[in-house]
């Protein structure tokens, strides 16, 4: 079968000869497309989408920095738990990553057929339910009891999300709000199940489990892990078979193409309605899988309310990896990293396990509007226009006004603290006399307008580096010298735990102001025009 | 005839619930309208409810006086609000990612910030709820059921009988035409998601004070999610929206009078299904009744053919 391709860009030459059928052409194909993988078109747009995704993770941080500045959490603290804290226990970083590899497959998998599966929660949960009752209501030899739980719980979270495609497809009832009431429902049923006919016996009324599944149904332990599974290796597999199933099957070929535009597909011969099922279907059968996989492979039962959230998650996911097989394993594994860490975050650092959802929010948000420096660099934002023009040399400019304003932020921050003290102490009356009088007073003084003045002069020197002046690279430097000394100063006096976080920042500060001065000075700034496409 | 008082009382119960549970519904299946009557799909209906319970719970705490903290959840929402249009209207981004992001960052940052302000991980303090007025046979009422009452022929009227109605609609329909007669659709909707945005928070602000005193975590549970389903019900108009958000709010409170009426003690262990009712319904509205005809340019970001 050969079709002609409605859009150029994305279906490129290996695919086509996929799907010209044939099973050697087939791995010629994939044969192709790996070699296809590393040349350089490919591995330069590969490159662009990693590296967006990398800078909307940098602007999410760098925002939760402000709300926690904002709210009274040291960000340095919380990150650096948080960071360290998973890289403690990494087995934790995979077997959160896990179910969200799968969820966010079968998100990104509806999202390349251009359908939106919000309800992966709900499918997710009728798998994992069907898997459960395989393991503990069937007596199966061991390999094939897990192989056949995870096979019904893939079939039964397809047949959750069937209905739904039926529905979009035969009757135009938006994907949307139908897979969404599905979760609401399988939610509902899961939970009846597990309180009435399914409940463990012995168990009182509120406490809605089922019985531990079979041993021979369980998925083994990884590397003497007491969470990680195998089903991390099934994860990796799936990813390879999502990939070859989109790139390099006639299948795959269709649904993308439906995907890219319905009607030119129509037009090549291709039946919407029924890939927008089938879509939909195999959407729901890899959320269906990630249940199955966790029941069988930690849980072991099913508990009501046990997933809170997996699927929903998986919409982040699939948005940060730009719906990529493989952009989804690594977001999934990102997010795994931020789960890991969470815990660890709050007890260690005191900032509430919640913050990680905020920066969760803010990726996702910042990978939806992947056109901000375009639409910034065409409103005449100096930065902007040059990170367009020349991404490589405006980074250190970039990220040197970002320690600029938090550096900034944190010295107005202790002034205000400070000044705030003296209020509070009912010093600040007769402030002029205590001066002159008391050394101690003096020097207190001194340093906090020091600080707000720092603060300003960092304050400056941001919106002088966003707007590419020369000067403001100057400025920065003596006061990202200064942050580190009011940073040392206000922990000798008041024992403040400023010093960590200023100093990090006065040295980040001090590189990139000597960084972008040499850039700013040496290229001698003009704009070009920057090419704005319409579309 | 004799009508036994009990069930006078039971009827006036779920009348009462049915008011209260389905005017969120239906502000938020307004707000819901007016951004997609626009072009612009707001899934993130869901987050501004929370954020407007939220901020409403919040800013009642701090001044006591819950008016001021309904204007809170106006605000509240007219920021996130604001967020989506940027994202969908200026930079042209995927409606429905930009709306899944102002979802997750809604929850989490409400979460968060009830750890922040009260040191609690599940539920706020009592704060003083908005007035009740008292209706004899159906018991106290929040206000804000009045004002969604009196929202409703405001806004079937802007919609159909206004110059910035009949624009916000071409909006939503054919955008170029708009565009021919020199009128900017890209205001038209950014108005249309800043409304859908202060309609889904006052909604919000109804689940927290209104009907109750107090914000949860996670208190709308898809309450954001149904008044898109009553939307669509509802056929885009603020007439059917009201009859929809109505219905739906008429399961939930049959629920919960169910459950504590005599005589109906064994319908406990099927809670559960009657819960549904409302999910069912909207799959067999949506997909066996009829179906929906969604504004045409919805979801289509309106690019000039020459932009510099």
């Amino acid at each position: 079968m050969t079709e002609e391709t409605p859009t150029q860009d994305v279906f490129d030459i290996e695919s086509e000869e996929a799907s010209s059928g044939g099973f050697s052409v087939f791995f010629k194909g994939l044969y192709a497309q790996f070699l296809g993988f590393f040349r350089w078109p490919n591995l330069r747009r590969g490159l662009i989408q990693v590296g967006w995704a990398i800078m909307s993770i940098i602007l999410a941080v760098f925002a939760t920095s402000l709300i926690m500045l904002a709210t009274g959490y040291d960000p340095f603290i919380a990150f650096r738990t948080l960071a360290f804290g998973a890289a403690s226990q990494a087995d934790l970083i995979f077997w959160y990553g896990t179910p969200l590899i799968f969820t966010g497959l079968s998100v990104a998998l509806a999202f390349q057929a251009g359908l939106f599966n919000i309800g992966a929660e709900g499918q997710l949960y009728m798998g994992s339910m069907a898997a459960t009752i395989v393991g503990f209501m069937i007596l199966l030899p061991p390999v094939i009891h897990p192989f056949l739980a995870l096979l019904i719980g893939f079939l039964v979270g397809g047949l959750w999300a069937l209905i739904p495609g039926l529905l979009k497809a035969y009757r135009g009832a938006h994907e949307v709000v139908t897979t969404m009431m599905m979760t609401f429902i399988a939610v509902l049923l899961t939970q009846w199940l597990s309180a009435g006919p399914l409940q463990e016996p012995g168990q009182v009324q509120p406490q809605a489990q089922t019985p531990l599944i079979f041993l021979t149904a369980e998925i083994a332990k990884m590397f003497g892990s007491s969470f990680l599974n195998w089903g991390f290796v099934i994860g990796i597999l799936t990813v390879i078979g999502v990939w070859i199933l989109l790139r390099n099957t006639v299948l795959g070929y269709e649904m993308r193409a439906v995907g890219k535009n319905e009607t030119a597909a129509q037009a090549a011969g291709i039946n919407p309605k029924k890939m927008i099922v089938i879509s939909l279907f195999i959407s729901g059968c890899l959320a269906g899988l990630a249940g199955a996989v966790e029941i069988l492979g930690y849980y072991h039962r099913f508990r009501d309310g046990w997933s809170a959230g997996i699927g929903f998650d998986g919409i982040t996911v699939a948005v940060l990896g730009a719906n990529n097989p493989i952009g989804v394993l690594l977001g999934a594994i990102f997010f795994g990293f931020l789960r890991a860490g969470a815990i660890p975050m709050q007890t260690l650092g005191g900032v509430p396990a919640e913050m990680v959802d905020v920066i969760q929010g803010l990726v996702v948000l910042f990978v939806a509007a992947p056109k901000l420096v375009q639409w910034l660099a065409r409103k005449g934002i100096g930065w902007a226009k040059w990170i367009v023009e020349e991404p490589i040399r405006t980074v250190p400019i970039f990220l040197g006004s970002i320690f600029a304003l938090i550096g900034g932020i944190s010295s107005l921050a202790i002034g205000a603290n400070m000044v705030g003290a003296l209020v509070q102490a009912g010093l600040i009356g007769d402030i002029f006399t205590l001066i002159l009088t008391d050394p101690f007073i003096a020097m207190y003084v001194g340093i906090a307008t020091l600080a707000v003045i720092i603060g300003v002069i960092s304050l400056l020197a941001f919106y002088g580096l966003m707007t590419t002046q020369k000067l403001s690279s100057i400025a920065l430097l003596p006061a990202a010298i200064i942050w580190i000394i009011i940073g040392y100063v206000t922990m000798v006096l008041l024992g403040g735990t400023m010093l960590i976080p200023l100093s990090v920042f006065g040295v980040l500060g001090i590189i990139f102001s000597i960084w972008s001065f040499i850039l700013l000075y040496r290229q001698g700034v003009t704009f070009v025009e920057v090419k704005t496409d319409a579309n | 005839m004799q009508i036994d008082p009990a069930t006078l009382i039971l009827f006036g119960w779920i009348l009462n619930s049915t008011l209260q549970v389905g005017t969120p519904l239906v502000l938020a299946g307004l707000g819901g309208m007016f951004s997609e009557r626009s072009g612009i799909v707001n899934i993130a209906l869901e987050g501004i409810m929370l954020m407007g319970a939220f901020a409403a719970v919040a800013v009642t705490y701090f001044t006591d006086n819950p008016w001021i903290g309904v204007l809170g959840a106006v605000i509240s929402g007219l920021l996130l609000a604001a967020i989506h249009a940027i994202v969908c209207v200026k930079l042209k981004g995927n409606h429905i990612v930009s709306g899944t992001g102002i979802l997750l960052f809604a929850a989490g940052f409400t979460t968060l910030m009830l750890f922040v302000i009260w040191g609690t991980r599940g539920t706020s303090p009592g704060v003083t709820a908005l007035p009740e007025i008292y209706l004899p046979g159906i018991g106290f009422l929040s206000p804000l059921i009045f004002i969604t009452f009196a929202l409703i022929p405001i806004c079937w009227f802007v919609l159909y009988r206004t110059p910035f109605g009949l624009r916000l609609r071409a909006a939503g329909e054919d955008p170029s035409t708009l565009d021919t007669a020199g009128i900017s659709v890209e205001r038209y909707r950014i108005y249309g998601v800043l409304l859908s945005g202060m309609f889904a928070a006052v909604g919000g602000a109804q689940m927290s004070i209104g009907f109750g005193s107090w914000f949860g975590k996670g208190m709308t549970s898809g309450a954001g999610f149904i008044a898109l389903a009553a939307m669509i019900f509802g056929n885009w108009n603020p007439i059917g929206i009201l009859i929809a958000g109505l219905f739906f709010g008429f399961t939930t409170g049959l629920n919960y009078a169910l459950q504590i009426a005599p005589g109906f003690e064994w319908l406990i262990g099927v809670g559960n299904f009657i819960q549904m009712i409302p999910y069912v319904a909207v799959i067999l509205a949506l997909g066996i009744i009829r179906r929906s005809v969604p504004p045409k340019a919805i979801a289509i970001p309106y690019i000039k053919e020459k932009e510099i």
